[in-house]
């Protein structure tokens, strides 16, 4: 443990650092000037130059460079150039929105999988299972962005129950988190039920019966709680995955998140706001692992830290 | 409950005549298994070709050229005047934008899971036979990739090289190689045990010839499994980088654009994102299917080989 802790938290912010750094190259290798989209079409090459010096950016790429890595100790990552504040303030400000928008998703999502996953491995095989089998192949493959578009049309549009765009009620969160949640529930109900089978076919359970253990305790306690470990890692990575912004689904519903955010940044080429944007999702990604590691011992005292988790 | 812990119904080993009906052993999990698994694979092929079979033949089919405008046709409602799918904002026949735009999200689908197979075969055999520091630096690298976030960086890599078809093609597939890679590797691990693999080396060929010449063909049918899967990915992936404007642009119209184009129009023009929306439904459905369906039979034909 003393020596585990250290070693992953280096490895994951050797993980970040290498992140923001390719980040950091990519964009500057981009076509398209910041400095053009910053000034406007009708500025002069005096005007784009001034510019260019002030953001920095007409200094040698190792420079710039040099200058990032300086910024990230500090934590000021520079002003966005679109909206004219600090950018790790600009997303901090964007962030409990997609906080927001990914619990909700993953609550609803393991609320209906995890039972539903149950369901399928109990009726293995049958005709209503295997109808539950292709409606959850379904779920896996329709594009998030058509769900959320037909979703805002039936229930925001034709039956105007919901808010469209937003997020200025509760009500307006109900649309995103079931657009997010479909794919996430035919996954995990998926996955739920291969552990599940796995569990009841196993030697160990056969055993528990012939000693008289109930099916009740068979089902909740024996099966489900050697098939809830590696479904509780599934839905953290699943969660620190969303945690980077549920960009299609924001744009679709115009949430405000980070998602949304990205892609605004990207357009306008807003290099200070990119790199911020990348900087604290990747973080927040590599910690949410890390909790999800170190929740393990708790739900398996089979596992010790530094040993088996790393298979 | 039971249903999946009682063993399959065995017919007695005697003469006489069975008291096991032919009724009972249709019931038993394994048949019905075997007939889930047969099900879905039909299931899979319809709705694949139901989807592949008129975009293969778009260019035969009696149908409007996909850029041909009529203003005064603009957004029929679907079977009005002849337009099966209804017409666009420009007047554009739907039905042809949307099987010729499937040309070039089949196409793009296709390449891209040719790539990222041939790249996750290649360096998931290299790591897996190799071992040592090309495991080391290839699943380090596959690491390192699967935790950056994907669609950001696809998005990125398009705005930096421009959004043509090569481009999509090559960032799609370096988005799935880990998942190739990481199967080839693993299959490969335990294919290098084997006795055969020994005598090679024994014989003295070519650590390298070995990998080629008998290693990856007898991983490859399995690793194969996961292409369709792949496929189905491969097409999602491009449709919401199409939504989002960084697919291929004009004169291309894929299923992402026509959708993004429609989103404008949808309190009037209901059909112009519902329909291209369920071609990418019925097509992905379908592959997902055949791959599910072909997953499923060979795990129980390698179970049942190794006698578990």
């Amino acid at each position: 443990m003393l020596t585990y802790l250290p070693k992953r938290i280096g490895q994951g912010l050797l993980t970040v650092f290498l992140t923001v750094s390719v980040v950091f190259l990519l964009i500057r290798m981009a076509p398209g000037d910041p400095a053009a989209s910053f000034a406007g079409p009708l500025a002069t090459n005096e005007q784009l130059a001034a510019v260019r010096e002030q953001f920095g950016l007409d200094k040698p790429l190792l420079q710039q460079y040099v200058i990032f890595i300086g910024q990230l100790f500090t934590g000021h990552l520079g002003q966005s150039y679109s909206f004219q504040a600090p950018a790790v303030q600009v997303v901090m400000d964007r962030l409990p929105y997609t906080l927001t928008l990914a619990t909700s998703s993953i609550l609803l999502a393991a609320l209906v999988a995890i039972p539903l996953g149950m369901w399928m491995a109990r009726r293995s095989d049958t005709d209503a299972e295997l109808g539950v089998n292709v409606l959850t192949i379904a779920g896996q493959s329709m594009p998030d962005f058509w769900t959320g578009i037909m979703l805002l049309t039936g229930f925001s549009v034709l039956i105007p129950l919901f808010p469209a765009s937003g997020f200025t009620t509760w009500g307006g969160l109900v649309l995103p988190t079931i657009t997010v949640a479909i794919l996430q529930i035919a996954l995990v109900s998926r996955m739920v039920k291969r552990e599940m089978v796995t569990n009841f076919n196993a030697p160990y359970l056969n055993i528990a019966r012939s000693r008289g253990v109930s099916e009740r305790v068979l089902t909740w306690k024996y099966a489900l709680g050697n098939a809830g470990i590696p479904v509780f890692t599934a839905l953290g990575t699943r969660f620190a995955a969303m945690l980077n912004g549920v960009v299609v689904v924001e744009v679709v519903f115009g949430w405000p998140g980070v998602g949304s955010l990205i892609v605004r940044a990207l357009e306008t080429r807003d290099y200070p706001l990119i790199q911020a944007t990348v900087l604290i999702t990747a973080l927040l990604a590599v910690v949410v692992q890390l909790l999800i590691d170190l929740a393990y011992p708790l739900l398996d005292p089979r596992v010790r830290l530094g040993k088996a988790a790393s298979a | 409950m039971s249903t999946t812990i009682s063993n399959p119904t065995q017919a007695p080993q005697s003469a006489r005549s069975s008291a096991v009906t032919k009724q009972m052993l249709k019931k038993s999990s394994a048949a019905r298994r075997a007939r889930s698994t047969r099900i879905k694979l039909w299931l899979g092929t319809i709705l694949t070709l139901v989807v592949v079979v008129p975009i293969a033949l778009a260019n035969l089919l009696p149908i409007a050229d996909p850029n041909m405008q009529d203003l005064g046709a603009r957004r029929l409602a679907p079977l009005v005047d002849g337009h099966l799918f209804g017409t666009d904002q420009l007047g554009r026949d739907l039905l042809s934008r949307v099987l010729f735009g499937g040309q070039t999200s089949l196409m793009i689908g296709v390449l891209a899971v040719v790539v990222s197979g041939a790249i996750g075969v290649i360096l998931g055999s290299i790591a897996g036979f190799y071992g040592k520091w090309a495991d080391v630096i290839i699943s380090r690298v596959l690491e390192a990739q699967m935790s950056l976030p994907l669609l950001m960086m696809l998005l990125l890599v398009v705005a930096l090289f421009g959004p043509s078809i090569p481009v999509i093609t090559g960032v799609i597939a370096i988005a799935q190689w880990p998942e190739v890679a990481r199967l080839t590797r693993s299959l490969v691990l335990v294919e290098r045990e084997k006795p055969y693999v020994d005598a090679a080396k024994t014989l003295g060929l070519p650590k390298l010839r070995i990998l080629a010449q008998h290693v990856i063909p007898n991983v490859f049918k399995q690793a194969s499994l996961v292409i369709l899967l792949l496929l189905a990915q491969a097409v999602l992936l491009e449709s919401a980088l199409s939504f989002l404007g960084a697919g291929p642009q004009r004169p291309f119209s894929t299923w992402g654009r026509l959708i993004s184009d429609g989103q404008d129009y949808i309190t009037t023009s209901w059909w112009m994102v519902t329909l291209p929306g369920l071609f990418i439904v019925i097509l992905v459905v379908g592959v997902n299917l055949l791959g599910d369906a072909l997953r499923d039979g060979n795990l129980r034909r390698s179970s049942k080989k190794e006698g578990k």
